[in-house]
């Protein structure tokens, strides 16, 4: 079942976790036959040569066309997501988060330390980062009003990274999960995948859905139960349950972008 | 020959693992220690050495300057979080944690904390940086339940790394070991670590064999370390031989002599 909503949802956990009594069996079988076909596709894309640079497939790659440029991947862009995360982050920790501008930031700066981004946002004219204060506090109000209770019995997991080595190394599959609930060692499928993004859901953002689904499904050798993406823009939620055909798309989605990328280079 | 072995992330591959890990047991003796001694003491030092699986996978390269943050607290805080929540199973991983942060919080105010501790920092601490530091361990005592939820032996976490220093080479010597499962009268080791492994992950695991089994009074060594990589969806494992045992005090050996040159450069 697919559940698309335009409006915003009375809560993204209530369709997260969904009806309890109705989630399939785990699937613990897919992952090694989804290997399989993106190995064989890596093949027929780059070769058997082994390549000098591996190229990397990260989420972005996936939302926009290659050769088009997005507004939201400018450095300011790239910040105010990097905030709302934290904010994501700090609510499913329970933290109350009453300045969300100041609070994300400080996060922020004690997980990374100082970086090219942290020097940008450092460097910033008074009105900018006024603006950036007041756009990170719009963003953050639509996160806290649609995400609802979270219970720290789901076991929230916050920026969960994945890296894949595919194709002798060729092909590197990168994801970030903004938020996850939900365990992997249960006999039930239980796995709710969450992307948080501060742009309007467009055209790629079922592929980032895809993707997620297919990173998660070959780094633990489970599929998860549903796949889902919010937009703090617009209060959208999409969120689809993960089957198979879903997972097969994922990887024809995958071969499509280093089918472009190949093309570029 | 060395046994380094590489497997995906599954739901029973740990249990597999643990399984087939060798049974026989194997012992250091103190000819074994007089000699890893032995070899410490012909490297020179200017200063007390500390070295671990880390110093040995990076050759001898040393760390940078440590800082705290919430990355480097979740470890300590997410390992000792687990072991509450086996304790009091009521207890969810992030209750365990604000319990375990609390904890950190009243020793430092009863002046038990040293200056530069984890007890120290946190109390330095806002509530919003105090906040990350319950979510990255959190995310890490979890991780680590969820790998350690589907193990069928008893398996406990380790209430400390293992640490042995080796006598009269002013050199001390950190494996570091996340769970450990008793299979009879032998044990297996697992660590849990970031990121995906490099092509030194191999060296390291076998550093932390070769560390527990020195640091282990009787010398008996664990029989197999797994090192687990779940971003990575990655499972590695080095059998306990004693050509791996011998692998690991020499990759220690060259670490030493390595980290020797890097403060010799610096020094000059």
């Amino acid at each position: 079942m697919t559940s698309v909503l335009d409006a915003s949802p009375l809560s993204v956990m209530d369709v997260l976790r969904g009806v309890r009594d109705t989630r399939p069996v785990a699937n613990t079988t897919s992952a090694a036959g989804l290997r399989a076909q993106l190995e064989d596709g890596i093949f027929d894309v780059l070769g058997p040569k082994l390549l000098d640079t591996p190229l990397t497939i990260r989420t972005s790659s996936l939302r926009v066309n290659v050769a088009t440029i997005n507004l939201s991947n400018s450095s300011l862009g790239q910040v105010r997501g990097i905030l709302i995360t934290q904010v994501l982050r700090l609510l499913s920790g329970g933290v109350p988060v009453e300045h969300a501008f100041d609070e994300s930031l400080m996060a922020w700066r004690c997980d990374v330390g100082d970086n090219e981004l942290t020097t940008y946002v450092d460097q910033l004219a008074p009105d900018e980062l006024a603006r950036l204060s007041t756009d990170v506090s719009a963003h953050s109000v639509t996160l806290k009003r649609s995400l609802g209770t979270l219970s720290s019995r789901w076991q929230p997991r916050t920026s969960l990274r994945a890296y894949q080595r595919l194709g002798g190394g060729n092909v590197i599959l990168r994801d970030v999960i903004d938020l996850m609930v939900g365990t992997t060692a249960s006999h039930e499928a239980s796995v709710a995948l969450l992307d948080v993004t501060t742009s309007p859901l467009g055209e790629g953002a079922e592929r980032v859905l895809r993707y997620h689904a297919l990173v998660q499904t070959l780094r633990t050798s489970t599929v998860p139960l549903r796949s889902s993406m919010f937009s703090t823009a617009t209060g959208e939620l999409w969120s689809c349950d993960v089957d198979n055909e879903l997972l097969a798309r994922g990887v024809d989605d995958v071969l499509g972008v280093l089918r472009a990328m190949k093309e570029m280079a | 020959m060395t046994t380094l072995s590489h497997q995906r992330l599954s739901k029973h591959v740990l249990n597999r693992l643990i399984d087939d890990a060798p049974s026989d047991a194997l012992f250091l003796t103190d000819d074994h220690r007089r000699s890893l001694s032995a070899r410490f003491r012909a490297v020179a030092s200017v200063e007390h050495r500390r070295l671990d699986a880390w110093m040995v996978e990076r050759a001898g390269q040393p760390y940078e300057t440590f800082r705290w943050s919430p990355a480097t607290a979740r470890r300590a805080i997410g390992n000792a979080a687990l072991r509450r929540t086996l304790n009091d199973p009521a207890l969810t991983n992030f209750d365990a944690v604000d319990i375990e942060i609390t904890d950190q919080l009243l020793r430092y105010a009863a002046g038990y904390a040293r200056g530069g501790s984890l007890a120290s920092w946190l109390s330095s601490c806002s509530p919003t940086v105090i906040g990350m530091v319950s979510v990255e361990a959190a995310n890490w005592a979890t991780q680590l339940g969820e790998a350690a939820e589907a193990i069928h032996h008893p398996w406990i976490v380790a209430t400390s790394d293992a640490y042995y220093d080796v006598a009269r080479a002013r050199t001390t010597l950190r494996g570091r070991r996340d769970l450990v499962v008793t299979k009879g009268l032998t044990r297996t080791l697992l660590r849990m670590r970031a990121g995906a492994p490099g092509k030194s992950a191999g060296p390291g695991l076998r550093a932390d064999l070769t560390i527990d089994a020195f640091a282990d009074s009787s010398g008996l060594v664990a029989s197999r370390v797994i090192g687990l990589w779940p971003e990575a969806g990655v499972v590695l494992s080095v059998d306990a031989t004693m050509d791996d045992l011998r692998a690991g005090a020499r990759d220690l050996v060259r670490a030493a002599v390595a980290l020797g040159r890097h403060q010799l450069t610096r020094a000059a």
